[in-house]
């Protein structure tokens, strides 16, 4: 099951390499052995591989997971609740039924889903029903990630810190607190005096008063390429392209690791060097707190 | 002219991360990337080995890895609450060195994640 999302132009290899296509020991025929259900507000390239498309009104993720979730506790669900997601009570209770039915369901959802109305609220109301649904048979739910290594960044920072995002280290030990710490609200607000960016170029994603406010900050971009956020900071260094003239690990949305075979050579530095070495002229400096002593570089 | 063959090289332009893909390649850039889907073969055949951009740039001017480092360090330090963000087009080994490097500046740390 697809909620909100397009992989049929986003990730255009989901279905064959993954989800639909493949034969497997205990599915012999391929896609003749699966369902796919296409949960979104409006008919996509991804509709033409659905067995069944789902088209929900805007901004009613939220109101359609919940009564699916009714549905499975075998709850009464108002007419007029259902009537205003787009959808039939027959068409919820047959998603139920065959939800149900499914020896391994997995749910995959994209940023229809996470990103309108709802948000966040609308990613726990669905892993809550792929949860649900482990009372009746074996289901999983993931997110569709985008920008190639993003995964990995979850990872490293879960093993590193013990959270995926939104740290903050000022008080000398990690702290989680998304809305707090977040990119977009720490710009927005004004908080932050100075910003490193790499691997990503916020000054053509974020909201205006972000990018005024990185461009106020002393900012530093490192990115193969001179980028929008590099015309508004300070200092930007070109690095090498990560799996293409940069050697390393990445790890595809399901959490696997995969070696990067990089096919060119670069001229210039990988992130990992540079980030190392700015890490290491840092260390060379008097430490942030007082008293703080020498900065050892303990962590390598 | 023959061209270089790696197999199973990785691409990492979206979450699919595919490790199937055949490049086949010179010294300059990548001719072929067989299996990749249409955004893949774009990904790959559009970058080269050139030194298309100034090493690196202080002010818009151009100036040298060492210099701009040390610039970068130096406005990391003198910060209050420096932030670390993005980590999606980069690869876990410099991943990791952006949370030590955001530990010993105590600074904020965050990814595309959080968007
Ligand atoms: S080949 Fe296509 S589907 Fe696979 S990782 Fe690259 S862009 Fe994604």
């Amino acid at each position: 099951m697809y909620w909100g999302g397009n992989p049929a132009e986003c990730h255009p290899r989901h279905f064959t390499k993954y989800t639909l296509m493949q034969k497997s020991k205990f599915l012999p025929r391929g896609r003749k052995d699966r369902t796919m259900i296409l949960v979104d507000i409006r008919e996509t390239k991804s509709g033409g591989a659905a067995d069944i498309f789902l088209q929900i009104r805007p901004g009613k993720d939220f109101e359609v997971l919940t009564i699916l979730r009714a549905i499975l506790k075998g709850q009464h669900v108002n007419e007029s609740a259902i009537a205003e997601t787009g959808l039939t009570l027959e068409q919820l209770t047959d998603f139920i039924d065959r939800a149900k039915k499914a020896k391994f369901g997995c749910m995959f959802f994209g940023m229809g889903l996470s990103m309108t109305r709802g948000k966040h609220m609308n990613s726990a109301a669905l892993l809550t029903l792929a949860a649900e649904l482990n009372a009746f048979t074996k289901f999983v739910a993931m997110p569709m990630r985008g920008h190639g290594n993003v995964t990995g960044a979850d990872v490293i920072m879960r093993w590193q810190t013990g959270f995926p995002f939104g740290i903050t280290f000022n008080r000398g030990y990690p702290r989680y607190n998304p809305g707090e710490f977040s990119t977009v609200d720490v710009l927005v607000r004004g908080d932050t005096d100075a910003a490193l960016i790499l691997g990503a170029d916020p000054g053509a994603t974020m909201p205006q008063p972000a990018i005024d406010h990185l461009a106020r900050i002393p900012t530093i971009v490192l990115d193969p390429k001179v980028t929008h956020t590099s015309r508004l900071a300070r200092v930007h260094i070109t690095t090498s392209v990560a799996g293409i003239s940069a050697p390393g690990t990445a790890y595809r949305m399901d959490e696997i690791p995969l070696p990067l075979k990089p096919a060119l050579k670069s001229p210039y530095p990988t992130d990992q060097e540079v980030v190392r070495r700015i890490n290491e002229a840092v260390a060379r400096k008097s430490h942030w707190i007082p008293d703080g002593g020498p900065m050892t570089i303990l962590q390598r | 002219m023959s061209l270089n063959v790696i197999n199973n090289a990785t691409c990492t332009f979206c979450g699919c991360v595919c490790d199937d893909i055949q490049l086949h390649f010179d010294e300059t850039r990548i001719h072929e990337a067989k299996k990749a889907c249409v955004l893949g073969k774009a990904w790959f055949l559009n970058h080269t080995a050139d030194h298309e951009y100034p090493d690196a740039l202080i002010d818009g001017h151009e100036a040298t890895v060492d210099e701009a480092i040390e610039a970068a360090a130096t406005f990391l330090h003198d910060a209050h609450m420096p932030l670390i963000y993005g980590l999606s087009n980069t690869t876990c080994e410099a991943q990791r060195e952006a949370v030590s490097l955001a530990d010993r500046l105590g600074g904020l740390l965050d990814s595309h994640t959080s968007l």
